[in-house]
């Protein structure tokens, strides 16, 4: 590669002019002719058998051109096959795109309906009558889990689906030569991050060729590939995503179920079908992270060392099975966090209960576990009567040790651990800041600094899932594969297909930066294709807008495919300009040969010959200019598959950050007043630094807003509670923090540029960092801080607890 | 039982057949194709939908389509001028003030009318004005920035 002109600074964004002058192209902007509305028939109870429905007044209605009820949907369509986010599920439980005997959770679709207009659909949807029979509810999982709860799933026999642990070391003898056992109950809340943008479809069946086609807001291609190839039993399926208004996680997995029966009443109608989700509908139905309990304990010595960490996980994973174990398995990912503990054991519970399934979030488990560490830090702190920070300092994992193999297996890249913790303490004045509160808290002001660090893992490999469930007899697939292609034109400017979706994370820019350097051109010469088309695209597993994969996949197939172009045009350069390879440079889209100023060519010249002149290609050339790579990540042994002992490599770069939060409390109100926030992070080489800003940024105030109050809260009925963004809690300008973030990277030396993730980012640590500063603000009342969220409410209450 | 309406919508009139249940923000979208004003919830939290309306920001899903009759309207589309970013826009797309874009257009159309009635806005100021305007992505940091240096660059 030239030497990088565009890695590593920031660039003109590319998405960024559509956006502001509002042509962005979202799915509900498409428009097909006689394209018909959509609306979704949803269960109003969040436990009930559904006796009877019948439809027959909406199918008569003026304007309707098809209704699916769950008979037809068992007619015609086929289960879901059960994915590896139902990993663990004892007995095959068949899931369709709607609920076909019984609805186990508030807005639970039940059927849909499509008419010529979105009002003509609503009101149709008025004359479906559907009989039910309720049943008690079972909200939560200590009652879930009794022998007379009602059963969500007859055939599992308890509403406990799944159980299972795994232990890594000797947690027996780091129990027995410990000094002390510190052991805490914690618990994390439901929420969610509710894309501005809900879940959106448009499907188009062509019944004489038989080939569907879906626009949808989709994160993962493959899973809707995958969905709608089991469900309808079609193989011709092109999947086109358009720009996504906010991802997140949200629109990876149950969003399939809604593609499903979109495309079922395309079939039935003959016509495109668009469905538009509204927002009380995203909040009742498309997926909420997990609400995690979990009983902790370390065995540790006097001065603070941890010799073994013990826990059991209860999971809320709501009313299906198919993201049972999720939240479980992601602790894997980041199960050791930064610290060098040897001896850990983890057992895991999922338990079923009448509310929205849960599904992947901004990390899915990797909060919870460093919410595990980063809590139980701080209690071991306060036990052994040593400061927090200290007891940090003394686990950390040292940069010496790098690469490091955690005790599962995983193989931290590279990372200066303390260096992270100190230049935090040093950048917000840790000592001063101490001072500070001493003084203030004389005068009653309840100020608490909170210090905390994680890692965030990126890349995937599905067949980690085979260190929890070794009775798993087909392997999930193991690493990832993605591809791109890039094409030089005739007019010299290059065109790049990219084998994910973008949800905001600026693939454009970033990837043009990143060929715009080994191709020797301006990025503005760049354009990638949009949308992401499954029939153009190439694409692969890791072609998914999750997983924290850009970084790796993406990046890795837009590398390997610029380099094996770069190769392509200088072979040809060389043989026009009768040079040597070796002899030549490329700068501004122009070929150089050493030596002579007039011997160059350029990018427009080559493409000509390239596309339509035989004669001047060298013997042997394959005529074009055009190069797709699929990349896997090279580096993934040892253990990319698991080995006898469990050990499993869950992902394969570590990014990661120190946090301080500075909160004040009021008193009379327990509301949160966020003070300062401070980042010092470690994503690797960094090709854009207002994107991965933007990343950190987004990603840290989403974490404090779960952790101050954002959620999900449902009745004793199981009714939710709320259904709209304020009702949840979300947080405005008002209430998020200014971030301060820094960067100290250390290069991954397993990737193409030195690159490491940067998406779930500050999400995994934050939730924790506020945990821990609000607990050290109402230290002077002596209570402890052991759940999320810390709204007013709550903290007013732990604020009376200490008072009494 | 459709009403006959006569809108001035970034500075073209349009003369339409509404129903009267249609919201302004779905008249924008479907009958004038004007697809930047964009709908997050439809009950007037998100703000994604905000729009100018007689030079007030309003947000579209809360008015009908028939109350925006003989009035004039500014959506995202009317701010650039021949391909020429406006002076917001252009900050908004160097201080990377968005991620997915979705509540862009209603961010830009507040930062305008904050800018309109305050322009040199301290960061206070800003958050305020914003306040109506939610965004799921980037935790405000770089659309705040973006309207600082948007003010700098409205006022040069």
């Amino acid at each position: 590669m030239n030497e990088t002109k565009y890695i590593g600074r920031t660039a003109r964004s590319k998405e960024g002019p559509r956006h502001v002058t509002g042509r962005g192209r979202f799915a509900d902007d498409f428009v097909m002719p006689g394209m018909l509305h959509a609306v979704i028939l949803r269960s109003p109870h969040a436990h009930a058998r559904i006796v009877n429905v019948d439809a027959a007044a909406a199918r008569a209605a003026p304007g309707v051109f098809a209704v699916i009820t769950p008979a037809e949907v068992q007619q015609k369509s086929r289960p879901f096959k059960p994915g590896r986010y139902a990993a663990g599920l004892k007995k095959p439980i068949p899931e369709y795109a709607t609920a076909i005997d019984k609805a186990r959770y508030v807005g639970e679709p039940i059927g849909a309906l499509a008419a010529r207009s979105r009002g003509a659909a609503e009101d149709a949807l008025e004359l479906i009558a559907v009989e039910y029979d309720p049943l008690p509810a079972v909200v939560d999982t200590a009652a879930a889990v009794r022998p007379t709860a009602p059963l969500l799933f007859d055939e599992l026999g308890s509403n406990l689906a799944w159980k299972g642990s795994l232990r890594y070391g000797d947690i027996e003898g780091a129990f027995k030569q410990a000094d002390k056992i510190v052991k805490e109950k914690l618990k994390i809340h439901r929420y969610s991050s509710t894309p501005l943008e809900p879940l959106a479809c448009i499907a188009s069946f062509d019944a004489a060729s038989k080939k569907l086609t879906v626009w949808v807001n989709a994160q993962v291609p493959e899973v809707i590939y995958d969905a709608l190839r089991e469900a309808l039993g079609l193989e011709d399926i092109r999947v086109i995503i358009p720009d996504i208004g906010g991802g997140f996680g949200q629109k990876i997995h149950l969003i399939r179920k809604y593609v499903v029966l979109v495309s079922l009443l395309a079939m039935e109608s003959e016509r495109p079908v668009k469905w538009i989700e509204d927002r009380s509908e995203h909040m009742m139905a498309a997926g909420h992270s997990c609400a995690q309990e979990f009983d902790v304990e370390a065995a540790v010595k006097k001065d603070g060392t941890v010799l073994g960490l013990k826990f059991t996980e209860i999971d809320d994973v709501g009313g299906s099975v198919s993201t049972l174990t999720i939240h479980f398995t992601n602790k894997l990912n980041n199960l050791s966090n930064t610290y060098k503990v040897k001896n850990i054991y983890l057992e895991g519970h999922s338990v079923v209960t009448n509310k929205c399934p849960v599904i992947p979030n901004r990390g899915i488990g990797k909060p919870g576990m460093c919410f595990i560490w980063e809590r139980i830090m701080d209690r071991i702190a306060a036990e052994l009567g040593l400061s927090p920070v200290e007891v940090r300092f003394t686990n950390l994992v040292q940069p010496g040790e790098m690469p490091y193999t955690t005790p599962s297996g995983n193989v931290y890249d590279s990372g200066d651990y303390p260096g992270l913790l100190k230049r935090a303490l040093e950048k917000i004045e840790y000592e001063k800041l101490r001072e500070e509160q001493r003084r203030e808290r004389e005068r009653g002001r309840l100020l608490g600094i909170g210090v905390v660090i994680g890692v965030e893992p990126g890349g995937r490999n599905a067949s980690r899932d085979m260190a929890i469930f070794p009775e798993m007899k087909e392997s999930p697939g193991s690493g990832g594969v993605n591809g791109a292609t890039i094409k030089l034109e005739k007019n010299g400017t290059l065109t790049l297909f990219l084998g994910s979706p973008n949800c905001g994370q600026s693939h454009e820019t970033t990837t043009a930066q990143v060929a715009a350097d080994i191709l020797g051109i301006e990025p503005e010469q760049i354009s990638t294709s949009t949308p992401f088309d499954s029939d153009l695209a190439p694409w692969g597993v890791a072609a998914a807008n999750s997983g924290n994969n850009f970084h790796l996949y993406d990046i890795g197939a837009v590398h390997g495919a610029a380099t094996k172009l770069r190769e392509k045009v200088l072979a040809l350069a060389a043989h026009v300009l009768n040079a040597k390879t070796q002899e030549l440079t490329i700068e501004g889209g122009v070929v150089q040969a050493a030596g002579s100023p007039i011997k160059k060519i350029t990018f427009a010249d080559l493409g000509k010959i390239a596309y339509g002149n035989q004669a001047m290609m060298p013997k042997g050339f394959e005529a074009g200019l055009q190069a797709t790579f699929y990349y896997t990540f090279p580096h993934g042994e040892p253990n990319l598959v698991p080995s006898p002992e469990g050990l499993v490599r869950a992902q394969f770069t570590f990014s990661a950050g120190a946090h301080v939060a500075v909160v004040e409390v009021e008193r009379d109100t327990g509301k949160v007043h966020v003070l300062r926030y401070l980042i010092v992070g470690d994503n690797g080489a960094v090709i854009n630094p207002d994107v991965v800003n933007g990343q950190i940024y987004g990603s840290a105030a989403h974490g404090i807003s779960v952790a101050l109050g954002e959620g999900f809260v449902y009745n004793s009925d199981g009714q939710l509670l709320t259904l709209t963004l304020t009702d949840y809690g979300k947080s405005s300008t008002m209430e998020t923090p200014r971030i301060e973030a820094e960067h100290r990277p250390a290069p991954s030396p397993f990737t193409v540029l030195g690159q490491k993730a940067a998406g779930e980012g500050a999400a995994i640590p934050s939730p924790a960092a506020i945990a821990s500063a609000v607990e050290d603000a109402l230290r002077p009342l002596g209570v402890k801080v052991r759940e999320l969220p810390l709204s007013p409410e709550a903290v007013w209450k732990l604020i009376e607890q200490g008072k009494g | 039982m459709k009403q006959s309406i006569c809108v001035k919508i970034n500075g073209r009139v349009y003369e339409d057949e509404v129903e009267p249940r249609q919201l302004l923000s779905f008249f924008l979208r479907e009958t004038i194709g004007l697809t930047g004003t964009h709908v997050g919830c439809v009950i007037g939290e998100c703000g994604a939908c905000s729009v100018l309306l007689d030079g007030r920001l309003v947000k579209s899903c809360l008015l009908f389509a028939v109350q925006a009759d003989k009035r004039e309207i500014v959506t995202i589309e009317g701010l650039a001028d021949d391909g020429r970013l406006h002076p917001i826009q252009e900050a908004f797309v160097q201080r990377y003030g968005l991620q997915c874009g979705y509540c862009t257009p209603g961010m830009v159309l507040a930062a305008h009318y904050l800018l309109g009635r305050n322009p040199d806005p301290t960061e206070e100021e800003i958050r305020k004005a914003l306040a109506g305007n939610l965004c799921m992505c980037t935790g405000y940091m770089q659309i705040v920035d973006a309207v600082k240096e948007a003010a700098k660059k409205v006022n040069r």
